[in-house]
Parts: C-alpha cells; structure tokens; sequence
C-alpha cells in the first residue's frame, strides 16, 4: 500500500477548486472521492480537514453552494466554482507550478558537480 | 477584498449560527450516506459498510467542531463568553464591583480632567504654523512693575537688522480702545501690528483678509482684523461685518478680516488693527523714541537655527545695543532679554499650577488603584476554589488569565467610561479656572486624545489587576485541590503585597494632605493680610471720562476741563444715593496696581552707583479719595481743592516711598520729583513737587505681594488720569452699584463702564486662584483619605475573617476579648505608623515644588505637617476599629466549628 501522505496546508484549496473546474459541480463526498482517487489513495480526507476547506473557499466567494438532488435522488449540499474561483485556479496553478518548477530544479541531483 | 470578504462573511457566521449547524450536520450525513451506499455496491455487508465509513470520517464531532471554527471567528466568541461570565460574576459580588467602579471613576475622572487642561495649555502644539518655531521676546529690568516692560521700535528694528538666528519677527503693541455701538460702547484690547504680523506669527484668516505691508505706514485706510474669540463673542459670529467701519473713540477702522482661533499672549486681545490708528504710534516720539517701549515681540526662528543660537545671537546685539545707547539702559536695572519658546511663554503662569494638579491626580489614581489591588487580591482568594476547578478541568494559567483579564477590563472600562462623565463636569469647571492662567483655555475639550489616554489608563489598571493575582499553576493542581475551599489565608507574599499597598495609600495620602494643608493654610494666611484699607465697604466705579488713545496732547488738554466737569457732577449725583457716606475720584481703584509708574528722585539725595533708582506707582486723588477709600493719613494733610492747575506742584506719597526716599525722616514738604527718559513721552512734569502728605500702604500689587511704592497727584493738577469713583457706604456698599452706574452711565453715555467692584471683591478677585488650588488638592485629599481609609478597614477585616478559625483557637487558649481586640488593632497600627513615617519624608520632599504657590507659610510647615498626620493617624485607628471589634466579637466555639 502506498504511504499515506496528509493534505498540505493550500494544497487543498487548490484540489478541491480543480476538481468542482474538471466535473462541475459537486456535493462534498464527490469531492473527497474524486481527491482520493486521483491521489490513487494516498491522499485520505477526513471531514474535520474538507468541510472547513469548503467553507473557507466559500467564505472567500470562491464556490458557491446550493442543495439538490443528487444522481440517485438524496438530497445533498452541491458546491460549484465561481467566476473569482476560476480567476484563483488560474492564478494558484500557475504559482503552483512555479513552485514545483523551482524547488525541482533545486532538489535535482547534478552531475558533474561544480561545472554544470 | 478577499480576505475583507471572508471576514465579513465569518462576521455574519457568529451570528447565524443554529441555522447553519443544522445545515451541516444534514451536510454530513449525507456525506455519511453516500459514503455507505457505495461501500454496499462494492458488496460490503451493510453494518461493516457503516463502521468503514465512519472510519474514515475521522469524528463527526471533531469536523462539526472544526468547520464551526472556520464559520464564525472563535476568539471574539470565546472572549463575548468570558465577557458574559465576567458580567454575571460581578452580578453576584455586587458591593465588590459598585467599590471598585466607583474608586476607579473617581481616579480615571479626576485624572482625565486634568488632563486634558494639561494638554491643552501646556503640551498641544499651537495652532500657528510650525508654532515651535516661535519664540517670545521679554525684556525685563529690576524692580517691581520690570518683568516685562516690552520694546522700543529702534531696538525691535536692531535686533530685526542685527540676528539672523531670527528669520522674522513680528511685533505688536497692546492698546486699549472704546468700541462705539448704537446700544453701549465697549473697552477693547486691541494689538497695533506691522503688516508682517500674521506671516510671521503663521496665521491665516477664517474671513476676509489679514494685514499685510501695504497697511504699514501713514497715509493708508484703517483696518482691523477680529480675533475669531471676539467675533463669535460680540458679533455672533456674523459674517457680514467683514468689510464694514467700526466706530471707535479714536477714528473709524474698516473691518478687513476674521483670524483662526488662535491664544493671543501675553494679554488677551479682542482684534488687530494696522498702527495708522494711532498717530502716536507713528510719531517721531514713538518710532525715534529708543527708552519709549512699547511693543511685544514674537519672532520666528530662522529654518536650522536653534533657540540656543538664537539666544546667543540676541545677547550679543543686544549688548552692542547697550554699548551705543547708553543713556537707554541704566545700569542699575540689570536690563536683560529672555528668549523663551512662545509655546512655553504661553504656558508659563499655568505651568506649576498644572502640573500639581496632575501629580495630585495621579496620586489619587494610585490610591485607587491599590485600593482595587487590594479588593481583587481578596475577591481572588474566596475565588480561588472556582480556579482551582477550572483549572482541573483544563483550563490552562493563559486561558485562566484572560478570564480575569477580561473581568478586569470590564471593571476598569465601567470605571473608565463613569470616570469621562466626572470628567466632562470637572473639565467644565477647570476651564473657567484656566482662564485665570492661560490663553489657551478655549482650546480645552475632551477630543479623542484625551478619551485615547482614559483607555490607555484603564487598560493599564486591567493589566496590573490581572497579573497581581496569583494563578494555580499547571501541575501545582493536586496541592491546591488538597488545600481546597479551606485555604483562604493567602500565601505570605500575597499578605506582604496587601500591606505594602495599605502603607504606600496611607503614604500617598498624607503627601497629598500635606499638600493641600499648605494651601488652606495659604488660604488663611491671605484672609489674615491687613489690605491697607479701615473698610471694605466701598463700591469703586471705573469710568474714564478722558481718552489719552490717540496721543494727541492738544486734544486732550482741551477734552480735560469738559471730563473734570463730568466728574464733579457724577460725584454730586452720586453722594445724593442714600446710604453713601463720601465719594472720591482718583485714577486708580484701591488694592489695584497702576498701569504706569516712573522713576523717582528725591531733592538732594543722590542714588549710589550700582542702586537702581526707585520707581512708584503713579496714581492720582481728588481731596476725598482717602478718606472714601478708607486709607490712612499717616502724616501731613490731605490734598485740598486748592491743589489744582496752576498752585504749587503737591504729592502725597505712601509709607513705602517715604521709606524708600526718606529713610529715617520726615518727608513732609521734601521736595521729589518724576525723572527718567521716557518722561518726555508723557503728558507728566519733571518737575520738583512738594511732599504734603504720607498715607499707609495698600496691597495694590495683590494681597500676596508687598503693597508697592505709589506716589499720588492731586487729580485736579494733572489731566484727568484714569476715573474711578471711590463710594463709601455706611453698610452695603455692593447695594449701590446699579445706582451709582445708572447715574454715569446718564452723564457720559458714549463711555464703556465695566468692573464695578467692592473692595470686598477686588480682595477676592486677587485670591481666587489661589482659593481654587486649595479647593482642589483639598479635594483631592479628601478623596484620598476616603479611598485610603476603605482601603485599611478592608484588608484588616479581611485579615479577621481569614484569620477567623486561628482567633477561635486563641480565645478558647485563654486569650480575652480586649487581648484579640488589641492584636487587630497592633497589626493595622504597624501598617498606619509606617505609612505615616513614609508620608511625612515624602512630603518633606514634595512640598517644596510647592513654593511658588505658597503665602505666608513655609513649604515644610511643621504645624500643618503635625496637624496631616495627627488627622490621618486618627481615621486610620478609626478605620481599624472597626475590624478589631469585629475580631473581638468572634465566637470561638462558632469559629472553630466552622474550620
């Protein structure tokens, strides 16, 4: 089994405004699911670390939720991005992927030492 | 705007709290739900589906917990709820929370008003531009009348060509003008400035325009700029008087300009008007004239100088000045120029007043706060069985501090906000009394400086109440549980605490008593001052019949006869009035300075080098002014009706001239004279004159100084100086003011009558300040001792009832009533003594700063220092009585059983 690993801090952010972006809107389970799925299970999210996550965004006018009916008829709190939560998925991708770029180059192992 | 965003939205989550957590519980059930549903279509059996979900749920409870968290904003809630529980804690100690809000609005009040007069008159800064930059000119010589005898314009015109330190300098001469109106006509100060004026002093109108160059020199239109104080006074604050005359006794002024608000120093005055007003101020006499000093001067400091250099520079062209001129500056006068930052200047005859009241204040704020010290350190110990169960339950020494914290601030912010509304009052109170002191008592008011100061105070005082007290600490729990409910004695430092703040209150107190036993004693003393006077029941009404304001000696010689005329029948109308005994008229009224005053010499009699020459009062008297006023004759006559224009020049001359001149002889028909340069100025002779007459002294110079040397004239031999009727009564004499206005009034309707006063008044007018600082302090003392005497009585009955069980135990060994009684009253006599010891060297060397402010008793008086403490030490054994009778009442069986 894969390790573990726990949601760092604004990633979370970050996964939950991709997925509900990448399927639309979505109720909280939904999310989770699809957060740990594509983690391939090496992300778990309890409810104590996603709802205030959903909240905060909420709170931020990122997501806006709403109750509906669900695909197989229960009634369920569906949250879907926003135009400013497109704006922020913009922007923290973009930053996210500067960061990686950065901290992989400067975790990389160089060969040939000092020369390169 | 995001984060503005969140944090509204959290705002509103404090508030719609119910319908959201039931929103998010149904949120996660349904999560929960979904969660089974699916692990049931892997084929799960239903129950193993449940617990599995619910694993990885992670506690339902927890993530309600957390995201109620996110939703509203945890501190402010967690503090409105130790804000809730502090409110109905000190709803169940009522008595406790009325003391100690009432002690601290006491302290915080007391303290904000004076405040705020302090911030006022001494520390804001002005309202000129860059007012820091001002500095004050003072010219000074020795001798009474010498503190300030201002500038001439050739000196002001040396030092203007002469120091560079000073970039600008303005100047200014005080004057006084009759204000004509349809209704009355007005006495008002007006200042003659140069057109430069304002720039330099960095003042800008409200209205219209301010003097400028152009308005300098002769030959251009009159103009007047209103202080803003006179035009919202007079006029209404009217804003179409811009650009309309004004009639006044010496011409017609166009009014050009209202100024800012703005303190006008070192008189007040009402407008400033261009100096073509006055011909004399133009005159050769005035602008050639270097011993003719008439003119303030105010300069501005030029951009990088300091005061320092600047008064290094003035010294240096000053004394060039004395060098060429040196018929200008007697020798023996010591003449000297002070630079003094104008704010300063402003704030001088405030300065030591202020600043004792704000010591006393903050003495007073001590006393209540350890008196609150005090309560909390008890209140914290029949509390300690509450702490202790928090503190098992978890809460940790930060959380238990905050509660108290917060229990303190809504003591002292309750304090806080009842100490501003004492403050308001006192504020209304101390402005009128700053008016006697500063120029700047207009600019007092509570703003948010002061109201910023009164939080600082109060949040201070939560402070130091919340870290006093003793915290159980984290794993001290068991030895405090064990000790339990029982232990109420208080640790040994606690105790010591408590002491010590009992003998710094009394300290405190009996300095602040000290303080105001001195100035009551001043009080006294100044009651005592023989004035001078046999009566007081004499009514003096200024009316000044001849106006010298423009200078110009033919008008006024032939304006002279017509005013003496107007004066004898005033006189004869006047001593008609029933009840009036005599009527006199001379220049000025009894126990009232001159306004001018010369050098005298005395026939044959030469000062030795190095003596400055003395100088008097000048006042004149009609042959009844003596007698009216209730002044002796000490030698010779009276002045009769003979002595007028034309007869042999006469004086008479008071106890101290004759003293001064003559020592050792009889005066009568010595022969003295007026002397000095700047006679020539004047319309007064040089002339010898014939001594005829000695009368007694009078306080002229105030009850508090040593009545000063006057020589008077006959007023019918002079121009008519002054006009004051002097109206003896056989009793009442404040009855007869209406009457006798009325009658003035009716002969000279065009003259401005103010000031109608009884000697009675006059007397208390010269003491009022005085009274108010003693009035004062004296109730700040009085507050101190209340406070200080709770405070002992408080701590000692606490002591009793802590002690409760341990005197049981004494009785029931044999000790009797008297013998219990006695150790209660020991311990708060050793308290008493020590604070009574400390409170006597503290005001040994407190007092002193006192001085100035004293009359007739020395800083460390040992009869008013005895008295303090013989008063203190008898309310403080009355103060611990009252315990030690408690203690002596204590049942020991009741005691013991109840340990």
């Amino acid at each position: 089994m894969a390790e573990k690993l726990d949601v760092k801090q604004g990633t979370l952010a970050l996964m939950i405004l991709k997925t509900l972006d990448v399927l639309g809107p979505l109720h909280g389970y939904g999310v989770a699911r699809r957060i740990e799925e594509t983690s391939k299970n090496r992300l778990t999210l309890n409810y104590g670390t996603l709802y205030p996550a959903l909240l905060k965004l909420e709170q931020e006018g990122f997501i806006v939720a709403e109750w509906r009916q669900s695909e197989n008829n229960r009634r369920a709190k569906f949250y879907s991005l926003t135009a400013a939560g497109r704006k922020q998925l913009a922007r923290e991708t973009r930053e996210w992927n500067q960061t990686a770029d950065l901290i992989a180059a400067f975790l990389t192992p160089r060969r040939g030492g000092e020369t390169s | 705007m995001r984060y503005l965003r969140a944090l509204l939205a959290r705002i509103a989550g404090v508030f719609t709290k119910n319908g959201a957590d039931d929103d998010l519980r149904e949120e996660l059930a349904a999560h929960l739900e979904m969660e089974i549903a699916e692990n049931v279509r892997r084929g799960m059996h239903p129950d193993a589906a449940r617990r599995k979900a619910m694993l990885s749920a992670g506690g339902l409870t927890q993530a309600a917990e957390a995201v109620r968290e996110q939703r509203g904003l945890p501190w402010i809630e967690s503090v409105v709820a130790d804000v809730r529980y502090a409110l109905r804690s000190l709803r169940h100690s009522r008595s406790f929370t009325a003391v100690v809000v009432l002690t601290l609005a006491l302290g915080i009040g007391a303290n904000t008003a004076i405040f705020t007069v302090v911030r006022a008159v001494l520390l804001k800064s002005l309202p000129h531009r860059d007012g820091d930059r001002l500095v004050y000119l003072r010219h000074s010589v020795d001798g009474p009348g010498g503190r300030n005898v201002l500038f001439s314009v050739p000196e002001v015109h040396d030092f203007r060509e002469g120091a560079k330190t000073l970039a600008g300098i303005a100047e200014y001469s005080p004057w006084q003008v009759t204000l004509q109106e349809k209704s009355a006509a007005v006495r008002i100060s007006v200042g003659l400035v140069t057109g430069n004026f304002f720039d330099v002093m960095g003042l800008s109108p409200v209205l219209g325009r301010l003097t400028r160059p152009s308005d300098d020199g002769p030959g251009v239109p009159a103009v007047m700029v209103l202080t803003h104080e006179f035009w919202i006074r007079h006029f209404g604050g009217d804003s179409s008087i811009v650009g309309k005359p004004l009639k006044l006794d010496v011409g017609s002024v166009t009014v050009i300009g209202v100024l800012q608000p703005a303190p006008t120093f070192p008189d007040r005055m009402d407008a400033m008007s261009n100096m073509v007003v006055s011909p004399h101020h133009l005159s050769a006499q005035m602008v050639q004239g270097r011993s003719h000093r008439m003119t303030e001067m105010v300069a501005r400091l030029a951009p990088q100088s300091s005061v320092e250099q600047a008064r290094t520079e003035v010294a240096a062209v000053y004394a060039r000045m004395q060098r060429d001129y040196k018929e200008a500056y007697d020798p023996a006068s010591h003449y000297r120029v002070a630079v003094v930052p104008f704010k300063e200047a402003i704030g001088e005859r405030a300065r030591l007043t202020l600043w004792m009241l704000m010591a006393a204040a903050a003495f007073v704020l001590i006393i209540s706060a350890a008196n609150v010290v005090n309560l909390t350190l008890m209140r914290g110990v029949r509390r300690e069985p509450e702490l202790v169960v928090r503190a098992a339950l978890g809460a940790g020494v930060a959380r238990l501090r905050r509660l108290l914290l917060v229990e303190n601030l809504v003591l002292t912010l309750a304090g806080a906000v009842l100490g501003v509304l004492i403050a308001i009052g006192g504020v209304r109170l101390l402005v009128s009394f700053a008016e006697r002191y500063s120029p700047r008592a207009n600019e007092i008011h509570l703003d948010v400086t002061t109201l910023g100061f009164t939080l600082a105070l109060s949040v201070a005082v939560a402070l130091l109440l919340s870290f006093v007290a003793t915290l159980p600490q984290e794993g001290g729990f068991a030895s405090w549980m064990a000790a339990g409910a029982r232990r109420v004695s208080g640790t040994v430092r606690r105790q010591r605490l408590q002491r010590g703040l009992v003998v710094a209150q009394i300290a405190v107190s009996v300095v602040l008593l000290a303080g105001a036993g001195l100035l009551t004693r001043t009080m006294i003393e100044l009651a005592d001052v023989n004035t001078g006077l046999r009566t007081e029941e004499v009514l003096t009404l200024p009316v000044q019949l001849l106006q010298f304001g423009d200078g110009d000696f033919k008008r006024i010689m032939a304006a002279d006869a017509g005013a003496k005329e107007g004066y004898d029948r005033m006189m004869g109308e006047v001593r008609a009035l029933p009840g009036v005994v005599a009527v006199g008229l001379g220049s000025t009224p009894p126990l009232r300075g001159s306004d001018i005053g010369f050098a005298v010499k005395a026939e044959g009699k030469t000062v030795a080098v190095g003596e400055p020459l003395p100088r008097a009062d000048m006042r004149t008297a009609d042959p009844n002014y003596f007698r009216a006023a209730g002044i002796p004759l000490l030698k010779g006559r009276a002045f009769a009706a003979t002595d007028r224009f034309g007869a042999g020049r006469v004086v008479i001359i008071n106890q101290t001239l004759a003293d001064k001149l003559f020592p050792g002889e009889d005066p009568i028909d010595k022969r003295v004279a007026w002397t000095g340069d700047v006679l020539r100025f004047t319309p007064f002779s040089p002339d010898w004159r014939t001594v005829v007459g000695v009368v007694g002294n009078t306080r002229d110079g105030g009850l508090d100084a040593e009545p000063p040397p006057a020589m008077f004239m006959p007023f019918a031999q002079e121009l008519a100086l002054g006009g004051v009727l002097v109206i003896r009564a056989d009793s009442n004499a404040a009855a007869l003011a209406t009457a006798a206005t009325r009658i003035a009034r009716r002969i000279a309707p065009t003259v401005p009558i103010e000031h109608v006063w009884t000697v009675a008044q006059i007397k208390d007018q010269s003491v009022a300040p005085r009274r108010l600082n003693a009035e004062l302090i004296s109730l700040f003392g009085s507050l101190a001792l209340i406070i200080a005497t709770v405070g002992i009585a408080g701590v000692l009955a606490f002591s009793v009832s802590a002690r409760t069980s341990e005197i049981g135990i004494r009785m029931s060994l044999g000790a009797d009533r008297g013998r219990v009684q006695r150790m209660i009253l020991g311990e708060g006599g050793v308290l008493l003594t020590i604070g009574l010891a400390l409170g006597v060297a503290g005001a040994y060397f407190a007092t002193g700063v006192l001085r100035g402010l004293l009359f007739g008793v020395a800083p460390r008086d040992p009869i008013t220092f005895v008295g303090v403490a013989v008063l203190m030490a008898a309310i403080g054994i009355i103060a611990c009585w009252i315990p030690a009778l408690r203690a002596a009442r204590i049942d020991p069986a009741v005691a013991m059983r109840a340990t």
